[in-house]
């Protein structure tokens, strides 16, 4: 167990450096001179050799790499175009879209595992068609566009929900919710068309595993057995397809957070872009790249809990 | 002579192999469905200029947010231009971005998944590591990134596509070749002293050729959204050239008064996706019996 960790926690530690490189490179291939633009009017060369000397432009790219990741991971992510600390700025934004993630990934679990297991058990029939259809449709339909629909129902014509916005859960606890719900149900119906898929075809494998056999020769209960035979087996499955959507996930909180204005971290990432702020946008690259490492190591952590094979033998593979 | 053809087409296997495919994909027909309406996609697509009723940029100060009329089979944007011709325009740039970003995506990861899946050892592991980075950086970053970088276009938004898409690719690649080079005929071919390249190329490559041509169906539906989320948010066509997602982030202003604005372009994104996912759903099938379900 410590081995396998540690193994998987060495390859995501050599994929967050290769990613900080690469973060660092893009941000130096901009085009510009940034002692220009710190120098504002003045052009003096001696003005921009002290700039250059002060900020450490005139030393190497890898002693500037190092001076900058040094930095980075005492949390100091540099000054932003207003002159405030990133790092100060994605703390204060990221707890927004973590939250929206959490509910996100609550629905789209619910709904995407529920109909997997019913389409799986009731194979053929009429509800694993529908429930076959819907996710094909979930694939095809642009999820951001589901939110501009549901800003037409439910906020223009029924004024159930404001269609923008955000306050924090502390302030209102139900106004918090109102405000994510339909953020979280469009980023969670997106996620659930793709567990759903997979679920249905775990638990179609497992269905067919000689222990669900055993365990139905037992004279179990239908419902034990696809509960905690079969279903259990496939939430393995479920856990890598979580890992690998969070890409999709945060893609997917970019533009959601937009269409409802919402000021998370996806929206700052947007505006770092509008505003030209390279600071700002390396900051907040490098925590997306950090966090989607991150996460995927939780997600073989808690792959490796609850298969205990993995641990013993298909440690190296994937 | 007839007679002749007949016999020749079911002695040969690869004539026998593609009819029964034929067979196979005819019996499927949402599978057909997917298929005519993405080649009327792509037609619209080509022809746009001659198809569509109206330039893309054609204004009319006469009917701003006109209701669907004679004139206008899907009514007028807030600038009097025509929806329906706007639509048609915008397929361009939704096909573009999905078909390019594709082949793309499979110039770069197929060369890399066959040589990870094939020599294995340590160029298997670094591709592998250099796969995970690439994965760190999800379509939408690295589509911010090149905004920021090259400025904001088509062309970005497509290569943003492709890198975003090429992961995934690499480790199908890297799977089927891991498989392949157990096969009888690739050792036959070590044995008979091929090179390395033209057992790659004859032998591997064509027969991972199927599962290829599924993913890349299945890769398209998804750039397409892409594009037009991209598009949406500014990173990747520029208006006034039409594109679905310009037009559903023009439509965003205008919600309350003219809502069938956000709906149009939203349903063409839908249709056409959901077309090509599908054919290649009813490919898979087709080419792939392992996972009939």
């Amino acid at each position: 167990m410590g081995g396998f960790l540690l193994r998987k926690a060495g390859a995501a530690l050599i994929v967050v450096f290769l990613s900080s490189i690469v973060v660092f490179i893009g941000i130096r291939a901009l085009p510009g001179d940034p002692a220009v633009a710190l120098g504002a009017e003045n052009r003096d060369p001696a003005v921009m050799a002290a700039i250059r000397q002060s900020y450490g432009l005139d030393k190497p790219l890898p002693v500037q790499y190092v001076k900058w990741i040094s930095k980075a991971l005492r949390g100091d992510l540099g000054l932003d175009a207003r002159q405030l600390p990133v790092g100060h700025t994605i703390i204060t934004r990221l707890p927004i879209t973590l939250e929206l993630a959490f509910l996100a990934i609550l629905v789209g679990t619910v709904i995407g595992v529920l109909a997997g297991v019913i389409a799986a058990v009731r194979r053929g029939k009429p509800s694993d068609h529908a429930a076959t259809a819907t996710a094909l449709v979930g694939l095809s339909v642009p999820h951001f566009w589901l939110g501009l629909m549901m800003i037409i129902a439910f906020a223009v014509d029924l004024h159930w929900l404001p269609a923008s916005g955000y306050v924090s859960f502390r302030a209102h606890p139900i106004g918090n919710l109102e405000h994510l719900l339909m953020p979280a149900l469009v980023l969670g119906t997106g996620l659930s068309a793709v567990l759903m898929r997979q679920t249905r075809s775990a638990m179609l494998n497992s269905l067919s595993a000689d222990y669900v056999r055993t365990a139905r020769a037992k004279g179990l209960s239908e419902g034990v057995v696809i509960g905690k035979h079969a279903l259990r087996n496939s939430l393995i499955t479920v856990t890598t397809v979580i890992g690998l959507q969070l890409g999709a996930l945060i893609s997917g909180a970019v533009i959601t957070e937009q269409i409802f204005v919402i000021p998370g971290f996806g929206r700052l990432t947007l505006d770092a872009v509008n505003e030209r702020d390279y600071t700002l946008l390396q900051g907040v690259v490098l925590v997306a790249a950090a966090g989607y490492v991150v996460v995927n190591l939780l997600v073989d952590v808690a792959y490796s809990l609850l298969n205990p094979r993995i641990r013993v033998s298909g440690a190296a593979e994937r | 002579m007839g007679f002749v053809d007949a016999t020749s087409s079911m002695i040969n296997p690869r004539a026998r192999r593609r009819r029964l495919l034929r067979k196979r994909f005819l019996r499927r027909p949402l599978a057909i469905v997917g298929l005519v309406v993405a080649l009327t996609f792509i037609v619209c697509a080509i022809f746009a200029p001659v198809i569509a009723p109206y330039s893309a940029s054609a204004t009319d100060f006469n009917a701003l947010l006109a209701h669907s009329s004679r004139h206008h089979l899907l009514g007028t944007d807030e600038l009097g231009r025509d929806v329906l011709s706007r639509i048609l325009w915008g397929a361009r740039a939704s096909i573009e971005a999905g078909v390019f970003s594709t082949l793309l995506a499979m110039a770069v990861a197929v060369p890399i998944g066959i040589i990870a899946g094939y020599y294995r050892g340590w160029i298997d592991a670094v591709i592998a590591r250099l796969t995970d980075v690439l994965l760190a950086f999800p379509f939408l970053i690295v589509a911010v990134g090149l905004a920021a970088i090259l400025g904001p276009s088509l062309t970005n938004a497509t290569i943003a596509l492709g890198i975003g898409a090429a992961p995934a690719l690499i480790r199908v690649a890297r799977g089927e070749a891991l498989a392949l080079r157990e096969e009888d005929y690739v050792r036959a071919a070590v044995a008979n002293g091929a090179s390395d390249a033209r057992i790659l190329v004859r032998h591997v490559l064509p027969n991972m050729l199927s599962t290829l041509i599924v993913q890349a169906t299945v890769a398209i539906p998804a750039a397409i959204i892409g594009e037009a989320v991209l598009s949406f948010l500014g990173l990747g066509v520029q208006p006034p050239t039409p594109s679905w997602g310009v037009m559903l982030a023009d439509a965003q202003s205008y919600l309350s008064q003219a809502p069938r604005l956000a709906v149009y372009p939203g349903v063409a994104i839908f249709i056409c996706s959901l077309s090509f996912n599908l054919l290649g759903d009813g490919l898979r099938d087709v080419l792939d019996p392992r996972t009939t379900r």
